[in-house]
């Protein structure tokens, strides 16, 4: 058996230290992602491990009047325990329906956001929230948005040689809040997918549309979304039919999953904001 | 490696590779009977512990990470009072759990009565959602659990008295 070497770093300029020295270290906070998807019983780890859960800089929760901003070593358990009002819905409903208790008590916001093989269920929400994440490698700290961690190829795109230091999420409620959870394993598969749907009504008028998909890849359309942003909830039906057809037709030509759940979400979605 | 860790309220030093589970080095270096390891993916919770003061699936954590921690099993909860006041719940209600989940079952309702001492249906059932039982009563269940709670309450009640 392949042993590792493992690390335990005390701060982050410790984290940072071992990534000048080995960029492909893996820095594994709950490791619930990497341990439990593996089925045999001993765990295949890489050359070299930092343990990172316990960095106290990592685990702080700091409320200002714009944002919430959380370590990424922040457990869900943790995020739960805040107060209610401190959490932007849908937050804290869907941090509850990730796994059980248990896994709850250990995995973590970092781990959830950082996983290069899929997307898990925070990032959907969090790309529409316009979250951040702070990165810090060691030639310099960068923001993010968590939306631009998604890569061309619409997989996940996780910086090499960095940490995912922080998370930032604006204090702002959605007025209409829209999502459906596409598979129900306590560890994604294939199939697995998330729906999210953001919007505000503001005078009668949809603002702020946003809408994600994503699984293994992600599928997200920044134009498609202003041109739906600004449209009165009146708008006749036969406009809105265009809308449904046109973001249907990218979706396939995108050919990044099946797209008849797609479709019937999406006309879901269409017709409760327009009347 | 050598991993330094207080396990039921007695400091350590347990061998472990970087690949070990930490169910595996409690069993192996401790032999915890208490503990199983089955699903190894926090389904069927055979393998929970508390360390650091909260409930988790030891098969899910790689030994290394239980480094300068603490681990409570099945073992030392045993030892509380409210692990009675669980038992003649499950005796109550007719709901005794099969040999492969008491331990479990014991262990989760252990932490949501020592979070919250008088949990509502909504708790009961995030807390069984922990141990993956095909057989047993859910409904049951509910039922033991608010009877263990009412027990607990009464016997701290009284002494406090
Ligand atoms: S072996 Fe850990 S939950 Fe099943
Ligand atoms: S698995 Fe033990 S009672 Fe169901």
């Amino acid at each position: 058996m392949k042993l590792s070497e493992v690390f335990y770093p005390q701060d982050v300029e410790e984290i940072l230290g071992l990534i000048r020295k080995n960029p492909d270290i893996l820095l594994m906070a709950g490791g619930t992602g990497i341990v439990g998807s593996q089925p045999s019983r001993t765990i295949q780890l890489p050359e070299q491990v930092a343990s990172i859960a316990k960095v106290q800089e990592l685990r702080k929760t700091i409320r200002t009047e714009q944002f919430l901003e959380m370590g990424a070593c922040t457990t869900f358990t943790g995020i739960l325990s805040l107060a209610p009002a401190s959490l932007p819905d849908p937050l804290g409903a869907v941090i509850k329906s990730i796994g059980n208790r248990a896994l709850r008590n250990i995995a973590t916001i970092g781990g959830n956001l950082c996983s290069r093989s899929r997307f898990l269920d925070l990032w959907p929400f969090l790309s529409c929230m316009d979250a951040q994440v702070e990165f810090r490698s060691p030639s310099g700290t960068r923001w993010a948005s968590v939306g631009h961690l998604c890569g061309e190829d619409n997989r996940p795109l996780i910086p090499p040689g960095s940490l995912l230091s922080r998370l930032r999420i604006p204090h702002y409620n959605y007025d209409f809040v829209y999502y459906r959870k596409l598979g129900n394993s306590l560890y994604p598969t294939a199939d697995s997918a998330m729906f999210v749907c953001m919007a505000n009504i503001v005078r009668d008028k949809v603002e702020d549309f946003r809408l994600v998909f994503s699984g293994e890849k992600a599928f997200r359309l920044k134009d498609k979304e202003m041109s739906v942003s600004g449209r009165k909830t009146n708008t006749p039906k036969r406009e809105i039919r265009g809308l449904v057809a046109e973001y249907k037709k990218s979706f396939e030509e995108m050919e990044l999953f099946d797209s008849r759940p797609f479709a019937a979400l999406l006309e879901d979605v269409f017709g409760r904001l327009f009347l | 490696m050598i991993i330094d860790v207080t396990v039921n309220g007695v400091q350590r030093h347990l061998k472990s590779r970087s690949g070990d589970r930490l169910v595996d080095m409690l069993r192996k270096e401790l032999r915890l009977s208490s503990l199983n390891a089955d699903c190894l993916q926090g389904r069927c919770g055979k393998c929970l512990v508390f360390m650091d003061g909260r409930i988790v699936h030891s098969c899910l954590i790689p030994a290394f990470k239980a480094r300068g921690g603490t681990i409570l099993t099945f073992e030392e909860i045993a030892k509380n009072p409210e692990v009675n006041d669980i038992e003649k719940a499950f005796h109550a209600t007719h709901t005794q759990p099969c040999p492969f989940c008491h331990t479990a079952k014991t262990m989760v309702i252990f932490d949501l009565l020592s979070r919250v001492p008088l949990p509502s249906e909504e708790d009961i059932v995030e807390a069984l959602d922990m141990v993956s039982c095909p057989c047993g009563d859910p409904i049951g269940l509910i039922q033991t659990v608010k009877l263990a709670a009412e027990l607990r309450n009464k016997r701290k009640f009284n002494r406090e008295a």
